[in-house]
């Protein structure tokens, strides 16, 4: 009987949530029986939108997509978009984006540590990460004068540059992160009230992981070698790389852990290239109206792989872009990994994926039975119109 | 005891205001002292009342298919069990107002009342947040009980007597901590999750289940239960204070006693990662309950030995 089964909505409103989705677990006493998600709450039609703009535009508009890695957005943006004009960034362009998106990282990384503590209801944890992310977000602040969307790329290169004493500022804050980052790693490898609630929770084999093409270090974490920065090299991470972090274990302590190594490749990256942060001009021009043409740009976000295919039709602005966060190939896993677990650990293995609902929403239209219909590009857009009516 | 000073005992001091007042005291002490060792700044002195103050001022919803009758009663249940309870331990370092023999098993199972009535009020409603936090604050209940009772009979035993203000006369001038610690850890620690605080706090974990048993609850119901708690924490406090820290003769003993105790609490609140349910039964019951009971019999063959 369906009457039978105790289901617990987690969302569209809930504590666990940052952002709206809805989730409904089967029951059985505590252990979740079976799971299921509806996604689309906070769809803004941002691609739509980055149609009807020109590339200038449409550039500042993705850097929206998402309020934690705005700068990956704008990044794998302005490459496809110069790839399609034909131009390619300055060196100290390329250089100085590749540092705001480390330093992105580090600010992602660490807002996500102290989230998946606070599920797990480690709170000290929480506060004290966060304490620390405000280091970061100050240096970004000194870099492009916002802590948020930063606003560093433009098309064909970056709006500001870094100075010595902004080099130094840098050095130093990294440092002191450094130093709390050691600490964060003994304590989510060795903390044991902390590794009762990760360790084995939520195993997600390697062969699960590539079935369901999970991304970024959720798939890291399984063993799964796969960072865009490495299999398919853009800014300057050919010549100055970094190191692929990987865990074998699949459980939650092993993406706590690939989280927090990540971090350490990301200072060192960064200081290599303020050490050898090439000399020349920050922009290079490109042509207001693109030929028609299309291409795919990838880059690594904090949260796994970035995928964005831009369509250019010869005026000003893109025929088609598409956007594909890392979220949404990693959602599946949360139901999977879900079932057979104990509710309180869902919502631990709902943050192991470090989901952004809103980066992932898109139109989705729910099949009833019966009403299966192909709809046309002008029923789809009707339909848009009287939604929003 | 003339009528007069018996309904200010009840009323005022110690018992009724002046305990209620001493609860939000403890409660804002909690708070801070966790914020603090959280980096955060916490909350000014007077938020505990002024929530209690404008909960009591706010409309109480009483949602569809709930007996309205258990649902007003219960937080007055609640707090009145706690409310009794503080009558029957040594308050602020006074003697305490009423005692009998056998006071501290009443003690006791009027502190579990509290337990009781939440679980009730989250099965009482049909919201299924509730409904799972009303199961997991019983099954809590049933974990951390037996090993909190064994750790306040330790120094019954040793005393020879159940009554309250004897045990704490006779651990007045020695320090049952030294003789029992196992019974004091467990006492402490059973305290915490009959308060429901971190890492015991799953029956309202609010990443998962919202507010656990209490999720429907608004103005005074909620208000009810949260001074409830309150007293229990000063309740408990004093117990523990009384029977394994050497008692609380006086005053400035009471209160620089339980406040000592308020700071181990509130430290291991910010240490700790919240425990599963299963976790914290299997704790219970595989380490609490036996050390516990290794202790008690140890005390008994002592003491028959002795004797």
């Amino acid at each position: 009987m369906a009457s039978e089964k105790f289901v617990i909505p987690i969302g569209p409103q809930h504590p666990a949530l940052k952002e709206p989705g809805h989730f409904e677990f089967n029951v059985d006493g505590e252990i979740v029986t079976d799971a299921s998600v509806r996604l689309g709450y906070v769809h803004r039609g941002i691609e739509k939108g980055a149609e009807t703009r020109n590339f200038v535009q449409a550039e500042y508009l993705v850097e929206r997509i998402c309020g934690i890695c705005s700068h990956v957005h704008a990044t794998a943006f302005c490459l496809g978009v110069e790839r399609l004009a034909g131009v390619e960034a300055p060196p100290r362009a390329q250089a100085i984006r590749q540092i705001v998106a480390e330093l992105e990282r580090i600010h992602s990384h660490l807002l996500w540590v102290g989230v998946a503590a606070h599920e797990a209801g480690f709170d000290t944890l929480f506060m004290y990460t966060w304490r620390d992310r405000e280091t970061v977000m100050n240096l970004l602040e000194g870099i492009t004068g916002n802590r948020v969307n930063y606003s560093a790329n433009v098309l064909g290169g970056v709006k500001c540059d870094i100075g010595s004493e902004q080099a130094e500022a840098i050095q130093i804050g990294l440092n002191f992160l450094e130093e709390r980052t050691r600490h964060y790693l003994d304590v989510v490898s060795s903390d044991a009230m902390f590794l009762r609630r990760t360790r084995g929770i939520g195993v997600m084999t390697r062969e699960d992981a590539e079935r369901m093409g999970v991304v970024g270090p959720t798939a890291r974490a399984s063993g799964v070698p796969r960072d865009v920065r490495i299999d398919a090299p853009y800014l300057l991470y050919a010549e100055h790389p970094v190191e692929l972090v990987i865990e074998e274990a699949g459980d939650l302590e092993a993406r706590f852990k690939v989280r927090v190594r990540e971090l350490f490749e990301s200072y060192r990256v960064i200081r290599e290239l303020l050490t050898a942060l090439p000399e020349g001009e920050l922009t290079t021009r490109i042509p207001r109206r693109i030929k028609p043409a299309e291409t795919i740009s990838r880059v690594e976000a904090p949260r796994g792989e970035l995928f964005y295919f831009i369509k250019s039709n010869g005026t000003d602005s893109a025929e088609r872009v598409k956007v594909r966060t890392p979220t949404l190939p990693n959602m599946a896993s949360v139901l999977v990994l879900s079932v057979g677990h104990q509710l309180a650990d869902v919502p631990m293995i709902l943050a192991g994926i470090d989901p952004c609902f809103s980066c992932n929403d898109r139109m989705a239209v729910v099949k009833r039975n019966g009403d299966e219909q192909v709809w046309t590009w002008e029923q789809l857009r009707q339909y848009g119109i009287e939604y929003y009516r | 005891m003339s009528t007069l000073t018996a309904l200010i005992a009840l009323l005022f001091f110690p018992g009724g205001l002046i305990i209620l007042l001493a609860g939000l005291a403890y409660e804002w002490a909690d708070r801070k002292l966790v914020a603090r060792f959280q980096n955060r700044i916490g909350p000014r002195w007077f938020q505990p009342l002024a929530d209690i103050v404008k909960l009591l001022a706010k409309e109480e919803v009483v949602p569809q298919g709930v007996h309205p009758g258990l649902f007003v009663t219960l937080p007055v249940i609640a707090l009145s069990g706690a409310l009794t309870a503080a009558l029957y331990v040594p308050l602020f370092g006074l003697a305490p107002s009423y005692s009998f023999s056998g006071d501290l098993i009443v003690t006791v199972y009027l502190l579990s009342l509290l337990t009781l009535c939440t679980g009730l009020a989250g099965a009482n409603t049909l919201n299924r947040f509730s409904l799972i936090g009303a199961t997991r604050t019983l099954t809590q209940l049933f974990s951390y009980e037996a090993p909190f009772l064994l750790a306040l009979l330790g120094p019954a035993l040793a005393a020879g007597s159940w009554r309250i203000s004897v045990i704490a006369d006779y651990s007045a001038d020695r320090w049952l901590l030294l003789a029992q610690p196992v019974g004091f850890v467990v006492a402490l620690i059973g305290l915490m999750g009959k308060l429901e605080l971190p890492p015991f706090d799953a029956p309202e974990a609010e990443t998962e289940i919202v507010a656990g048993a209490l999720t429907e609850y608004s103005g005074r119901g909620l208000a009810l239960f949260r001074l409830g708690k309150g007293v229990e924490l000063v309740v408990g406090l004093t117990l523990v204070a009384a029977f394994y820290l050497g008692g609380v003769a006086n005053p400035l003993a009471f209160f620089a006693k339980t406040l000592a105790l308020l700071v181990v609490l509130a430290g291991l609140q910010s240490l700790l990662a919240r425990l599963r349910i299963d976790q914290t039964v299997g704790l219970w019951w595989r380490y609490g309950t036996i050390l516990a009971l290794v202790q008690f019999l140890i005390l008994i063959v002592w003491e028959g030995l002795v004797a």
